[in-house]
């Protein structure tokens, strides 16, 4: 068979010339792409396998994973549709996060937060099958176990505002970080409402 | 208040405050840290589309929206199967079809520098969208595959393995 294919190539073609790579299925055709994040911003990644190391920095990149180190290639929008456009489908919203601020020594709202608290609601609302987190936080006004404490209250308020969206307990996560995440470092002992919060962040 | 006082994220540091929006749970709903832990939920399916599995313990269930996900789980579609997820620390991950993918080690402890994203795509496509672990700790991602393993500096990358034939 072998034999007649030569024939043929001679015949037909004056030549022959080898055969044009076939796409074969098996890990040849396996490869990693690197793509933009949603914000424009490209990062890296660096493949590593027996043979060495090949870093990719740019969008659009591609390496095999069985090629050799340093070699990439440019992959077209169609082949990565093709080969990759069920996993991109399929996903997920990114979470949203929100900040809410408090008035000083307790869990009551500043004004303007209570009005983003809808602004949460809908997002929740309009996601199938959310999940959120619930995190307090304090300035670093009045001892660290109180506000430790304080923080729990401001994100169990929260979570109860939140309790409209009839989420399924079990997905809604509460905690405090009390004055030990503070959003603008401060020195101990310093009143500073943008650290009198509450993040939510909703998946 | 005793769980709160044992609680990893007291060691946070300033240097974590601009990062502040993704800091998370060491209660859930009222569970005690020692439930969560031993609990594992480290993220919820988000939406899949015909067969695929999610299995833990060597128990395989059939995938649904709202599922949650615990440590060392392993994730499998079928030729139809499509299937996305997040994790705690907003890594998404997405899958296409007869796709087989085993979370290795997850760990998600901001506060104490605990944290870690190791996994194996077997086989299958991956979409991969980096979370919180990979800013704060890039060399603590690695999204391996037989062969060798993808490191994130921050990024979205996809990831095609085509089975070994044997």
């Amino acid at each position: 068979m072998k034999q007649l294919l030569v024939h043929l190539c001679a015949f037909v073609l004056g030549g022959c010339v080898s055969a044009p790579p076939v796409p074969t299925p098996g890990p040849s055709a396996s490869y990693v792409v690197l793509l933009n994040n949603s914000d424009g911003s490209t990062g890296q990644i660096k493949l590593t396998t027996r043979a060495g190391e090949s870093v990719l920095a740019t969008a659009g990149q591609a390496a095999r994973l069985a090629g050799p180190p340093g070699q990439m290639f440019e992959v077209n929008r169609a082949k990565i549709s093709r080969d990759f456009g069920a996993a991109m489908d399929s996903r997920p919203p990114k979470p949203v996060s929100f900040m809410l601020y408090f008035l000083p020594g307790g869990a009551r709202l500043m004004p303007e937060s209570e009005a983003d608290v809808k602004k949460v609601l809908s997002e929740i609302v309009a996601r199938p099958v959310p999940d959120i987190s619930i995190i307090g936080h304090t300035d670093t006004a009045g001892d660290a176990q109180v506000n430790l404490r304080l923080g729990l209250e401001r994100a169990r308020y929260v979570a109860g505002l939140l309790a409209n969206a009839s989420l399924d307990r079990r997905n809604v996560a509460v905690e405090s970080h009390g004055e030990k995440n503070l959003l603008i470092p401060t020195p101990d002992n310093n009143p500073e409402p943008r650290n009198r919060r509450v993040e939510v962040t909703v998946r | 208040m005793k769980m709160l006082a044992k609680a990893p994220w007291l060691g946070v540091s300033a240097r974590f405050a601009g990062l502040a929006p993704m800091l998370v749970s060491a209660l859930v709903a009222g569970v005690s840290t020692a439930a969560l832990a031993q609990d594992g939920l480290i993220g919820f399916v988000k939406s899949v589309t015909a067969e695929a599995s999610v299995t833990v313990d060597g128990k395989s269930i059939r995938a649904q929206a709202g599922m949650p996900l615990h440590a060392g789980f392993v994730v499998k579609t079928g030729p139809q199967g499509r299937i996305g997820m997040t994790l705690r620390d907003n890594t998404l991950l997405s899958f296409g079809p007869n796709s087989e993918f085993v979370v290795d080690e997850y760990l998600y402890a901001p506060g104490s520098g605990e944290l870690k994203l190791s996994a194996t795509l077997i086989k299958g496509t991956l979409q991969y969208v980096s979370g919180i672990i990979a800013k704060l700790k890039p060399d603590a991602v690695a999204i391996k595959f037989p062969g060798g393993v993808v490191g994130v500096r921050g990024t979205e990358f996809l990831l095609l393995v085509e089975e070994e034939k044997s």
